[in-house]
């Protein structure tokens, strides 16, 4: 836990941002240079967004919903803050883990910053291009109760719960508030979906841990982990899909015929982002929601070279 | 009999007062235990059978849905603030009901293969 946040120190320096960016600019293209030589210019084109991005006080006095103060950088912490960090633990080390993986293919070992620098609370601050943040829409956590369970027991005795081992080998059980699903495996994991914040998605894994201890099985509450993280938005101006699919072919695939947006895979950091005519986005595959933020405002300067005219 | 059918039509009006009457003629010494054990068989599946293929009312039903549950192809759901609306725009209500549901004959043949 001290490990994590110590990292995340190092991470929060305001001078060592703009250099990490640019080990990115730098390590991004590389690939696809080993690729194909011909890629053309658009390539660049998304790494330039990092640039342009306000630094400037304007937009980040919009009080952003972050999982965590920005102020967990001081180096003197406050209990409480200590215990949100403690929460929120997960996150940097899950960040450590898809920065790693993500980079893998995407560059060599050498590029790789030692820290997951750019989703920091810093890049909370420039989130607001034109005053647009995703708002997330579903959060997927996985978590170990790390005892074997007797899912009969468990659909008998609680309350909105189904259970049907023909049509598939878990308890669906839904709590109202948190509103979500949990799926309860024999094995002791459990699916936790439908949250709409980080805080929720714990709270609510939680609490199915708990329902699960009051039916008498030893159930712990261990290896949480947020798998997946869906935000949405709205640019509010329509996009050129042809164009966009046809100069960021390397990203894009766009096929109207069988479903009528653009699935634009982002390589930094790895999100998905579905783009529609209408200028509604959805971006997924994220696991820590500055991933959403940063993936947002990367494809936010590319949309607007492709608005319709 | 191949099916065993649900039993729980026993605990209706009808069901306990086949049941009381049965129970009479047991005492009297009219018939044997084992054929009451028969009538009841016979009347669980005779009622899970009419009430398919016989009872074609309907009833619309509103209400809150506080918990439900789904183990071993039975449906239980507890409705709060129910209202029934009858085929005769009659309109019934009440403050928390208990809903069991499940598999009908057929069904429960067609589970089976």
């Amino acid at each position: 836990m001290s490990f994590a946040l110590s990292t995340r120190q190092v991470t929060f320096g305001r001078p060592a941002h703009p250099a990490q960016q640019q080990q990115y600019q730098q390590g991004q293209p590389q690939p696809f240079a080993a690729q194909s030589q011909q890629q053309p210019q658009p390539s660049s084109g998304l790494a330039l967004p990092f640039p342009s991005n306000p630094y400037l006080p304007g937009p980040t006095g919009l009080a952003l919903p972050g999982p965590a103060p920005p102020t967990t950088a001081q180096p003197a912490q406050s209990q409480q803050q200590q215990q949100q960090s403690q929460t929120q633990s997960q996150s940097p080390t899950v960040t450590g883990a898809t920065q790693a993986s993500a980079a893998g293919p995407a560059s060599p070992p050498s590029t790789i910053p030692a820290t997951p620098a750019p989703l920091t609370l810093e890049q909370q601050h420039i989130t607001a291009v034109e005053g647009i943040v995703p708002t997330l829409q579903n959060i997927v956590a996985t978590v170990n109760l790390d005892c074997r369970l007797d899912l009969k027991t468990i659909a008998l005795h609680a309350r909105n719960a189904e259970y049907n081992p023909k049509r598939f080998a878990a308890v669906i059980m839904r709590i109202r508030d948190p509103k979500t699903t949990a799926l309860i495996f024999a094995s002791g994991k459990m699916v936790v979906t439908g949250a709409k914040s980080e805080d929720d998605s714990r709270l609510a894994s939680r609490k199915y841990a708990r329902i699960v201890q009051k039916l008498g099985f030893d159930a712990k509450f261990s290896e949480f982990k947020i798998q997946n993280i869906v935000g949405s938005c709205d640019v509010k101006f329509p996009i050129r899909l042809e164009g966009l699919a046809y100069s960021h072919g390397q990203f894009s695939s766009y096929e109207p015929e069988l479903f009528p947006g653009l699935i634009y895979r982002m390589i930094k950091p790895k999100v998905v982002l579905l783009i529609f005519v209408s200028g509604k986005i959805v971006l997924t595959g994220a696991k820590v929601r500055e991933e959403i933020y940063t993936a947002f405002n990367t494809i936010y300067t590319v949309l607007v070279e492709f608005r319709k005219p | 009999m191949a099916t065993a059918y649900y039993e729980f039509y026993r605990g209706s009006s009808i069901g306990m007062a086949l049941t009381d009457s049965l129970d009479e003629l047991i005492t009297s010494g009219a018939i044997t235990p084992q054929l009451a054990m028969k009538v009841l068989q016979q009347f669980d599946k005779s009622l899970a059978d009419i009430m398919v293929k016989q009872v074609k009312t309907k009833t619309t039903l509103k209400g809150h849905l506080h918990t439900y549950r789904l183990c071993d192809d039975v449906w239980t759901f507890i409705v709060k603030n129910p209202t029934f609306k009858m085929e005769s725009n009659e309109i019934v209500s009440a403050p928390k009901i208990k809903i069991v549901a499940c598999k009908n004959g057929d069904a429960i043949e067609a589970g089976k293969k």
